[in-house]
């Protein structure tokens, strides 16, 4: 039974998403404030988060950052806008994906069990595989550059496998969205685009002029061997 | 200036003048009216400059005329006294023979002497003789009063000055030829009448010149409305420092930013209100979706509740997206997320997309065919993946609603592609075909509007459309710089067309948008 935090103010909506939320199997606490969920989170352990943007007091995007330097959970954004802006926002703030209020009960779930589930299956390649200083350990979930182990969120670790088991393979962002978050052929190529930005600022020697993680422009990204 | 024609119509006849015609330089007259500003001005200047370098040729050339005739005159009148003397003296000599003595006269060139004495005529040249005087200048030097007149001989301009010589009962005529003066002033004349060309034209250039410098800020000002028109509501005019066109500027500026602010606040409340109508969607999607999981435990009437309670949710819910999405385009805020894809399969994985599910979530099969034109494959498309989703589900629903549904799809190419004369794509249709009842022609301009339903209004009872499905089509085609349109289908029914340009000349901002020379096929050229 998964525990599942919901942070959100509208108690209206909170209560209505525990709801629909427990019906699909999960425990779900919720908390009306990014204070209140930091102290919670430090507590108690849970294994997702569900964070709305806009909150009294610090933002959707400042509890993200706060729970990412102490965590690697899983975090999910609500917000009621699909901007560029707020979307690339929430993601460089650490979270793994987003979903648009109102969503569709079912579909939150099914974001949920792709997130849940590749945390519990990061053991598949069990074999080490490596790139220039970096190296990734699938079966523990380490990643270590020249040495010193990299503290990559879930996502992130999922997205780094995928790229290093393919090395020199040019990847589309539809496929990286379908192994990596469980999308289809219209999933948001700015999650791909937002992750690989933090993956290089973790792994590359210069992350404005990457060496490894490297676009190919109208393709998508390969790991350069 | 161009201003200097007085309007003297249209200040006695308020009529039908308006007050823009009455405004306007010249306004009275239609032809000023039909030509631009410029080129009045043009025309202003090269009439002014023609009266002024005609007046000031004319009078050079009369004073110049008057002091060139003055001073010969003076001249002729000197010699012709002088020889008349002459004449006198060898005339009170008995012996003295008169031939010899006219041919002796020192005379200018081209003057001619003509002599009478004794009752008779004696003259130096054959063609110029007594009959070659006017008859009132010999009546009056013979009567005994020296005289001059300028005369016209054989086409040619001449001068006669006459001296009666009392003293010998004779009379001295000289004649002299002004044809060296009249062809000087004929050369100043064509020399004055150049010159007033040359300046008439350079008083029209200058003109020209003038009236582009003054009119250069209004094509700033014309540059400035054309963006504004095309969407660009930030765009303001800089007056420079020069301070007639300041306060045409500010006017323009303060007009412009308001007019921004209007549009950017009715476009916010769109979407405020859409963004608030989100919080409660939510909370009712949430519960109708327990409500649903625990659907068996409903009473039949209860379900039914139900049904129709979640129908509508989820047509309110579309609403509201295709609302904001709408508010979007009117603020000028969508933003096209491009990504370099093939276009058959973008459009069957569109079209997939646009099939029903079922109960349990799953899609259903797509009831219709998806063909493709000759020389389709291997293209690539820019394109907005999530958008030209949006286009195809409401393309497919649109015929769902009206026409019983789509019959089939094609991708095409443009120009088609034929193997004899290959031209690069230039782009991609996307053809959506219904074998409905068709649209009447005159419907057709207005199906792309807002909540338009025209002659179907009486099919409303659609738990899907929200009114705006087409109206986001065609937006959504624009927003890729593509068209979109409806035509007859062969056969029946209607299509409609999505044409979507292989390269938007606005590049999206996802920095992967590029084409990779190596790993894309050359762009469609038939092998």
């Amino acid at each position: 039974m998964s525990r599942i935090l919901i942070v959100e103010d509208d108690e209206r909506i909170r209560s209505s998403m525990r709801l629909a939320l427990e019906e699909e199997g999960y425990t779900v606490d919720g908390v009306g404030s990014g204070e209140e969920a930091v102290a919670r989170f430090a507590t108690e352990p849970y294994e997702l988060v569900l964070i709305d943007l806009m909150l009294p007091g610090i933002d959707g995007f400042e509890a993200c950052r706060a729970l990412r330097r102490t965590s690697t959970v899983p975090v999910i954004m609500v917000t009621a806008r699909s901007d560029t802006h707020d979307v690339v926002a929430g993601l460089e703030a650490g979270a793994d994906d987003y979903v648009t209020k109102p969503f569709v009960a079912k579909e939150l779930a099914a974001r949920i069990r792709a997130l849940l589930r590749r945390s519990r299956h990061e053991g598949e390649d069990a074999a080490v595989l490596s790139f220039g200083d970096v190296e990734i350990e699938p079966d523990a979930g380490v990643v270590r550059r020249a040495g010193a182990e990299v503290h990559c969120t879930r996502t992130e670790f999922r997205l780094l496998c995928e790229l290093a088991n393919h090395p020199g393979k040019v990847l589309s962002r539809e496929q990286l969205l379908e192994r990596v978050w469980g999308y289809d052929y219209f999933g948001d190529g700015r999650l791909v685009d937002v992750h690989v930005r933090r993956l290089r600022t973790k792994v590359e020697p210069d992350p404005a002029s990457p060496r490894f993680i490297l676009t190919v422009r109208g393709m998508g990204y390969k790991l350069a061997v | 200036m161009a201003t200097a024609v007085p309007d003297a119509t249209s200040t006695g006849d308020p009529a039908p003048g308006s007050t823009r015609h009455r405004r306007s330089p010249g306004g009275g007259s239609r032809l000023s009216s039909r030509l631009g500003l410029r080129a009045r001005v043009t025309v202003t200047f090269a009439i002014g400059a023609l009266g002024l370098s005609t007046l000031m040729a004319g009078i050079t050339y009369f004073t110049a005329r008057q002091t060139f005739l003055n001073e010969r005159q003076s001249a002729e009148q000197r010699q012709a006294f002088a020889n008349a003397a002459l004449v006198q003296n060898a005339l009170r000599s008995p012996i003295t023979q008169v031939n010899q003595l006219i041919e002796s006269v020192d005379t200018l060139p081209g003057s001619r002497s003509v002599l009478r004495t004794g009752g008779q005529w004696y003259a130096t040249s054959i063609s110029v003789g007594q009959s070659a005087i006017p008859a009132g200048e010999r009546a009056l030097v013979l009567a005994g009063t020296p005289a001059s007149q300028l005369f016209t001989l054989a086409g040619s301009p001449q001068e006669v000055i006459g001296v009666p010589l009392p003293a010998v009962h004779a009379a001295y005529f000289e004649v002299f030829s002004l044809d060296e003066l009249a062809g000087t002033l004929r050369a100043l004349a064509v020399a004055l009448a150049a010159a007033a060309l040359v300046t008439t034209v350079a008083g029209a250039a200058v003109g020209r010149w003038a009236a582009s410098r003054a009119l250069r800020p209004l094509a700033g000002l014309t540059d400035a409305a054309v963006a504004i028109a095309g969407g660009q509501l930030d765009t303001r005019v800089d007056s420079g420092d020069d301070a007639d066109l300041e306060e045409l500027a500010a006017a323009f500026n303060a007009m412009t930013a308001n007019l921004q602010d209007r549009i950017e606040r009715e476009a916010r409340f769109t979407s405020d209100v859409s963004h608030e109508l989100r919080s409660p969607l939510t909370t009712l999607t949430a519960t109708v979706a327990v409500l649903e999981s625990h659907r068996d435990q409903l009473a039949p009437r209860a379900q039914s509740a139900l049904d129709l309670l979640d129908g509508d949710l989820q047509r309110f819910t579309r609403m509201v997206d295709d609302l904001l999405e709408i508010s979007r385009f009117d603020a000028g805020s969508a933003e096209l997320s491009l990504d370099e894809v093939d276009p058959v399969e973008l459009v069957r994985r569109a079209v997939a997309a646009s099939a029903p599910v079922d109960d349990e979530g799953v899609r259903g099969p797509v009831p219709f065919p998806v063909e493709v034109g000759a020389g389709v494959e291997g293209l690539r498309l820019q394109v907005d993946k999530r958008r030209f989703e949006r286009v195809m589900a409401n393309l497919v629903e649109n015929a769902a609603v009206y026409a019983g549904g789509v019959t089939r799809v094609l991708v095409e190419r443009r120009p088609v592609s034929v193997t004899y004369a290959p031209l690069p794509a230039t782009s991609i249709l996307v053809v959506v075909e219904d074998h409905g009842p068709g649209i009447p022609p005159g419907e057709r301009d207005h199906l792309f509007e807002r909540f338009y339903r025209g002659g179907r209004a009486g099919q409303r009872a659609s738990s899907r459309g929200t009114g705006l499905g087409l109206s986001l089509v065609a937006e959504h085609v624009r927003l890729h710089g593509g068209r979109v349109w409806s035509e007859d289908a062969p056969g029946g029914g209607t299509r409609f067309v999505v044409e979507l340009p292989l390269h938007p000349a606005d590049d999206g901002d996802t920095g992967d948008e590029a084409v990779d020379a190596g790993g894309t096929p050359g762009a469609g050229v038939p092998a």
